[in-house]
């Protein structure tokens, strides 16, 4: 058994497909506990029963369709018409309209290429150092996972059986304080040029307003349509995927007709490499509860933790080695259901577990040797992957700090969640 | 001989690929009709399809088996990748032949077990949207793993002869 998961582990490694590898975890448990393989099939099938799934294929696809459009430009001038007029007022729009971006389209590496490659040579032109973008345009492309409508919150509301509606309440605040703390830094940064972009003036907002006009009302419509109780998350999903295709097809006509097969296939790519490992950690969870590992787990860790307090910094620990090998779909569908029963045990609230899971695999997109979005930033703009690296760094260590606030300080997450 | 069956290989490659994005347009798009018109007919002719949320959840399965079919064809599916950047390029290939005929034989299994649970469903003559035939809905388990394993050995074949055919440039 040692050795099945010792040749697990290595396969894994050396780079087999992470869904083959959890699959047969999950057929030599079946196998060990003489359970017919069929189950396989069974809970494979499951990814047909869970509740608000359709969620996270039309998310990305709306996703999708924004970065292809023209709407990454106007996101960037509508931000610098209201923010530009601040010191250092480029690197805050930067930041915002990031994270704004990303909730959109799920951290998936999307923001780095769409947003980027404007960014980038933006703040080149305005006399910010090279590294300080580097850096800021690689960590932002993960800034906005928590907040709604971010296929990883949908993600872990579904496995984790919590309201996603509460979730996405509880992602603002930790959400902005991660934005205003890198925000801080960039100013302290930048503090012999804090050069605003530009002056106020009504005019450019105007005309930036209407520029968006179709597209403001996005998130109004998902925000608006959920809270009121008007939408479930997954029809907030499919008016937003049907708003957009009309707006950026038939009304500002940036992506002609004959482009869609291609937008609709690669945004499914995404989906199904995710949806396909979700299917298979269903089997190998059953299999893991049925065999009863979160108690080992539970009863392992007991010595080690005492309070609350010991299993966050364990938990935090734990989650940082694991963000900088795995990605934050895999992580969510295979440790979240384990970590559930332990995290209740110490009296830590799922909403705040959340938070604090996403929190911290988000660092993961910038820490070697997996890390995302530090590939992406080396392919994008061609710099060695080392010198990206220590161009994050700084960025790095703020969001950690930012991860132990939003860890231990529960009630960040948990002020604006009504509590039931 | 071998360009005939090259040639062959390559018209099946590209009619798979037409079937996919078929399948994939006409899934999302009818996933995303479907969700949009039940709430039109719930707000406002107060009505509904009954069976609607269950197609939906359907759709959702089709579409990630179809999905992760594209992203095979694709070398999207995710991999932790991480000792691509430390070898050289012909050692990544060699293991990447390696992995790939591993996760072909788990596809194949898979495929094996989902066809031996959609006889049960056959003889259990098991239901799903009301009285349709639930082997119809799930069928696309088992083939969806079959394709996926097919599409492992496919790329595995490509390797090794891309391989070969690199060392015949190198010592002639």
């Amino acid at each position: 058994m040692i050795l099945a998961s010792i040749i697990l582990v290595l396969l894994a490694i050396v780079g087999a497909p992470l869904f083959a590898v959890i699959a047969t975890s999950a057929m030599l448990g079946f196998y060990r506990e003489e359970t017919d393989l069929m189950n396989m099939a069974l809970e494979i099938q499951g990814i047909g029963d869970l509740p608000f799934l359709a969620a996270i294929p039309l998310f990305t696809f709306a996703g999708y369709l924004l970065s292809e459009s023209e709407a990454p430009k106007r996101l960037v001038r509508i931000t610098g018409a209201f923010l530009g007029w601040m010191p250092g007022g480029l690197a805050l729009v930067s930041l915002a309209a990031c994270a704004f971006f990303t909730a959109f389209t799920g951290a998936s590496g999307v923001t780095i290429i769409a947003l980027g490659a404007i960014l980038y040579p933006a703040l080149k032109h305005d006399g910010y150092p090279d590294k300080f973008n580097l850096g800021l345009v690689t960590s932002s492309g993960s800034l906005g996972l928590l907040f709604a409508p971010s296929l990883p919150l949908i993600l872990y509301g579904v496995i984790a059986e919590v309201s996603i509606d509460s979730l996405f309440l509880a992602g603002i605040l930790p959400g902005l304080v991660m934005l205003a703390m890198l925000s801080i830094w960039s100013l302290w940064v930048n503090r012999a040029n804090r050069k605003p972009v530009g002056t106020f003036s009504w005019k450019a907002a105007g005309a930036a307003i209407r520029e968006s006009a179709w597209e403001l009302p996005l998130p109004f419509v998902v925000l608006g349509g959920i809270y009121s109780g008007f939408l479930a998350v997954s029809e907030a999903a499919a008016v937003t995927a049907l708003y957009v295709l009309i707006v950026e097809v038939l009304i500002h006509r940036e992506i002609p007709l004959k482009e869609l097969p291609r937008i609709m296939r690669s945004s499914m790519v995404l989906v199904g490499g995710i949806l396909i490992i979700l299917g298979v950690s269903l089997a190998s969870t059953n299999y893991m509860i049925g065999a009863g590992i979160p108690q080992m787990l539970l009863e392992y860790v007991a010595d080690l933790v005492t309070s609350p307090v010991s299993f966050l910094i364990l938990l935090l620990v734990f989650l940082l080695v694991l963000g900088a090998i795995l990605d934050i779909f895999s992580a969510i569908v295979l440790v979240v259901p384990l970590i559930l029963p332990i995290a209740a045990q110490y009296g830590v609230n799922e909403v705040h577990l959340g938070i604090v899971f996403l929190a911290a695999m988000q660092l993961g997109y910038m820490t070697p040797p997996v890390g995302l979005n530090l590939f992406i930033a080396s392919y994008r703009f061609e710099k060695p992957i080392m010198h990206v690296y220590s161009a994050t760094f700084p960025f790095l260590i703020i969001l950690m700090l930012s991860v132990i606030l939003i860890a231990f300080w529960p009630g960040l997450s948990l002020w604006l969640v009504p509590s039931s | 001989m071998a360009s005939g069956l090259a040639v062959n290989l390559d018209r099946l490659d590209r009619f798979g690929r037409f079937l996919e994005n078929v399948a994939l347009v006409t899934l999302l798009s009818g996933l995303m009709l479907l969700a949009v018109s039940q709430i039109v007919l719930r707000e406002v002719f107060d009505t509904g399809i009954i069976w609607a949320d269950e197609l939906v959840r359907l759709i959702v399965l089709w579409l990630a088996m179809m999905g992760a079919i594209a992203a095979c064809r694709e070398d999207r599916h995710i991999r932790i990748d991480a000792i691509t950047h430390l070898f050289p390029d012909r050692v990544i290939d060699v293991i990447r032949i390696g992995v790939d005929v591993f996760a072909a034989a788990v596809c194949g299994v898979i495929a094996w077990h989902a066809h031996r649970y959609l006889q049960l469903e056959i003889e259990f003559a098991d239901t799903v949207l009301v009285d349709t035939p639930a082997w119809i809905a799930h069928l696309v388990v088992p083939v969806s793993f079959a394709v996926l394993s097919y599409r492992f050995m496919v790329s595995v074949v490509k390797k090794i002869y891309g391989l070969m055919y690199e060392e015949s440039q190198v010592s002639p």
